[in-house]
């Protein structure tokens, strides 16, 4: 049976005045799904996240997340998702508790939920022993991982995650990819870009790939791997040894037309 | 060396051309138009401020070297000197101070980095208007005596260069003690100390001259031999010998503030030597990490009648205000100057005709002073929440909602400043009648939701990301302190008239209902610009986000 998408987008798109940043995306995720959103630089993952979140508006196209418009019904989506923008969204000058306390609460939590379920993020992320430390003094890893707690604080049904894992350590990575694994399990939906392909390989069950603002493909990594492999015969840096299944970096690379410039000379260059 | 020479030079011009670049580029957008068009009303404020001194400076000078009173000449070069150096402190809202830096990361030598400072802050505001008023006295000083121009020069580009020199040193020490922030809100409430106990010193001083005393005349006299050895005696003094024809004594004076400059200049290039070597201020190096037992989460707090993220927005802008020393310090301002006018002018105004009158008077014009100073606070509400803004925009909670928290905030903060006002007012001149009490408090029920709803609109039409608890390099939109100089003039000139007219017909029980009914209109503006305001913010979230989000 074919579920209901949990996010699913028609014709997107985003122009910045001439530029088409995003390029009519028709894009579905299922629930339940761990989704990976990947593609080069500048390729249009920034943005388009920034739209299914309620960042960025859409020139044109329409949003669904959950069955809902997203552009006609903007609270009532945003009380079911929680989101991990590129900047982070802290506030620098309140402690991690009262950060995650005011953040339950702005997304209706009662003072006491709010404040039982900051305590409970702060031990399991490993924040809490400075209480009284400023989000502003908190090193880089756990203000990620602290923005992470404030977006499912309210025990959101859809995540999206921008670059989740940039910048963070083995050990912070770990606690936050098994506490992503831990929603999985218990039936959200995560939507996540990143450009470590080898850890969305490991999470991630579907994936789509975005390039010069148009989706280029999309679908399970098995699915992504049979058409890569009936579309083109394996050659140059995307190929694999007989037998050997393709990596996503390979699927990516080969999706995405990717040439290394190793033979092209910079003389100059000592 | 040729080849260090043609880089720095072609480094300087490149920076030149950057600065350039950056200015243009930032006219691409409508918002960039409108500030170049405030930045140029308020340069010409500040060009005709620079040519009213230009002008005092230049009469000054000729009449003190004219009729022989060159030794007078120190008294137009203090000023000179403290505007040039308390100014960039106390205007950062009006200076643009790029950060060099960031230049060092490209091939720059000791030399171009040292010069590139210098250069920076030739073209700030205080280095401008202080060149302007020596110009000024050299100008003085040549029509009064033309054989006196080359000696008045080098000692008056001397100065010029001394008061550049410091004002940098100071700013390049500054930013070693701003860099952690511990210090940084240590040296903001110092700093604010410092430009409150200024202020203190004009009714000081004007208290003391009313009852001149025996020792108050000694120590003037102390003060005014003590001054020949600081820069501005010295430079005032080297000119002053020349006019005598004692062109030795006018050398040493010289010699003596060239020291001084190279002593200066020596602080500044330790400084700046460190910088160039790439130090390392960040927070992770000065604090270790400490070791706290983990405490329970306390809960949030309650704001009856309001929703919990009303209440959570209120919560989080009072934590945020009780952490930024400076910016909490500034809003006990209203009280400090109840005092200044006590000790100071108004004092003796008192037993003037209009304030034996309306001695209560004092009241009103605390309260609207307490409504002055929440002006940074109202007009660029989202200022201080930089990043975290894309949270707002994030969550379901509507830009309404986030408003209001932000504004009843405020309210909170005017009408704790108004009651202290009113017990500081009864204790330094007596309580205010009933009528006066009142119609004040029914005024600031007028003014404040005009306030708020012209701060909520400034607040999404021009951002600009703030840090409350420090201050320096940080620049306020021209946009908004124009746009909040016209609210706050319409709305104090309303209440001063309506004060007057109460005034005028003898009963001043006038004010309150006509208070109350503006207060009524008021409101409802208010209230109408509230519920825009989710639109407005949706509408605007991406200048929001990219002005507040800024690295």
């Amino acid at each position: 049976m074919d579920l209901a998408p949990t996010i699913s987008t028609q014709g997107l798109t985003r122009r910045f005045g001439e530029l088409v940043a995003v390029d009519g995306i028709d894009m579905r995720v299922a629930p339940g799904q761990f989704f990976g959103f990947l593609g080069p630089n500048g390729a249009g993952k920034s943005t388009t996240i920034k739209m299914l979140t309620g960042l960025l508006a859409p020139s044109s196209g329409r949003i669904e997340i959950l069955g809902l418009d997203l552009n006609s019904h903007p609270v009532e989506v945003k009380r079911q998702i929680g989101v991990v923008p590129e900047g982070m969204a802290l506030f620098g000058r309140l402690t991690g508790a009262e950060f995650l306390s005011f953040a339950g609460r702005m997304y209706g939590l009662d003072r006491e939920t709010a404040s039982r379920r900051a305590a409970e993020l702060l031990d399991f992320m490993q924040l809490a022993d400075q209480p009284k430390k400023l989000v502003t003094d908190y090193s880089h890893g756990m203000q990620k991982k602290l923005a992470l707690a404030a977006a499912v604080i309210h025990g959101p049904k859809v995540l999206f995650l921008d670059e989740p894992f940039e910048g963070v350590d083995a050990i912070a990575a770990g606690t936050l990819k098994s506490m992503l694994q831990g929603m999985i399990a218990r039936g959200a939906t995560i939507f996540l870009t990143s450009h470590v392909l080898e850890i969305v390989e490991r999470l991630c069950s579907h994936v789509a790939i975005i390039h010069q603002g148009k989706l280029v493909a999309q679908g399970s990594l098995e699915e992504l791997r049979t058409g890569v492999e009936a579309q083109t015969p394996a050659s140059g840096d995307g190929s694999s040894s007989a037998g050997e299944k393709l990596t996503l970096e390979q699927i990516f690379l080969r999706v995405v037309g990717g040439e290394r410039r190793g033979e092209q000379e910079l003389s100059w260059l000592g | 060396m040729r080849f260090g020479t043609t880089i720095t030079t072609g480094q300087l011009t490149t920076i030149a051309e950057l600065r350039w670049r950056m200015f243009v580029n930032g006219l691409r957008s409508k918002r960039g138009k409108i500030e170049l068009v405030s930045r140029i009303i308020v340069s010409l404020a500040f060009a005709f401020g620079g040519l009213g001194g230009f002008g005092l400076a230049t009469g000054l000078s000729w009449y003190f070297v004219a009729h022989n009173q060159a030794d007078f000449l120190p008294i137009l070069l203090w000023p000179v000197f403290f505007f040039w150096q308390v100014f960039p402190v106390m205007a950062t809202a009006f200076t643009n101070n790029p950060d060099s830096s960031e230049l060092l990361r490209f091939p720059l030598t000791y030399r171009s980095f040292f010069l590139i400072r210098l250069a920076y802050g030739f073209f700030d505001p205080a280095s401008a208007l202080g060149s302007v008023g020596l110009l000024g006295i050299l100008l003085g000083v040549t029509i009064a005596g033309p054989l006196l121009f080359p000696w008045a020069l080098l000692a008056l580009v001397t100065f010029g260069l001394f008061n550049l020199i410091l004002m940098q040193t100071i700013f390049a020490w500054l930013e070693r003690w701003l860099a952690q922030r511990r210090t940084r809100e240590v040296l903001g409430v110092l700093f604010i100390l410092f430009m409150l106990s200024f202020q203190l010193i004009g009714p000081m001083t004007q208290r003391l001259q009313h009852h001149p005393s025996p020792e108050f005349r000694r120590a003037v006299e102390t003060a005014t031999q003590l001054q020949r050895v600081f820069p501005p005696g010295l430079a005032g003094d080297a000119i002053a010998q020349a006019a005598h024809g004692e062109y030795m004594v006018g050398f040493t004076s010289l010699l003596f503030l060239g020291s001084i400059t190279a002593a200066i200049g020596y602080l500044l290039h330790l400084r700046l030597r460190n910088q160039f070597r790439g130090e390392n201020l960040s927070e992770a190096a000065a604090r270790p990490a400490a070791s706290l037992k983990p405490q329970a989460v306390q809960l949030g707090w309650n704001l009856p009648g309001f929703s919990p993220s009303v209440a959570a927005v209120f919560e989080k802008e009072m934590r945020y205000l009780a952490r930024s020393g400076p910016m909490l310090l500034t809003l006990f301002m209203p009280l400090f100057m109840l005092l200044i006018f006590r000790l100071g002018p108004m004092s003796q105004m008192r037993h003037s005709t209009f304030l034996q009158r309306t001695p209560d008077m004092a009241f009103p014009a605390a309260a609207a002073y307490a409504l002055l100073v929440l002006t940074n606070l109202v007009y660029n509400s989202f200022g201080p929440d930089a990043a975290g803004m894309q949270f707002f925009f994030a969550s379901p909670a509507t830009f309404q909602h986030i408003l209001l928290g932000k504004n009843l905030m405020h309210a909170s903060i005017l009408l704790a400043n108004a009651v202290l006002a009113w017990m500081a007012v009864a204790a330094f001149y007596g309580p205010p009648t009933p009528a006066v009490s009142v119609g004040t408090l029914v005024g600031l029920f007028f003014a404040a939701p005009l306030s708020f709803a012209a701060g909520n609109l400034l607040s999404l039409y021009s951002p600009k990301k703030r840090d409350f608890s420090t201050f320096g390099r940080q620049n306020a939109s021209q946009i908004t302190v124009l746009a909040s100089f016209g609210v706050q003039i319409v709305v104090f000139g309303i209440g001063a008239a309506v004060f007057a007219i109460a005034r005028l017909y003898r009963n001043l029980w006038i004010a309150p209902l006509v208070f109350f009914v503006l207060a009524i209109i008021s409101v409802v503006v208010y209230i109408v610009v509230l519920g825009r305001m989710n639109a407005l913010a949706i509408e605007r979230r991406e200048t929001l986000l990219a002005e507040l989000c800024r690295a």
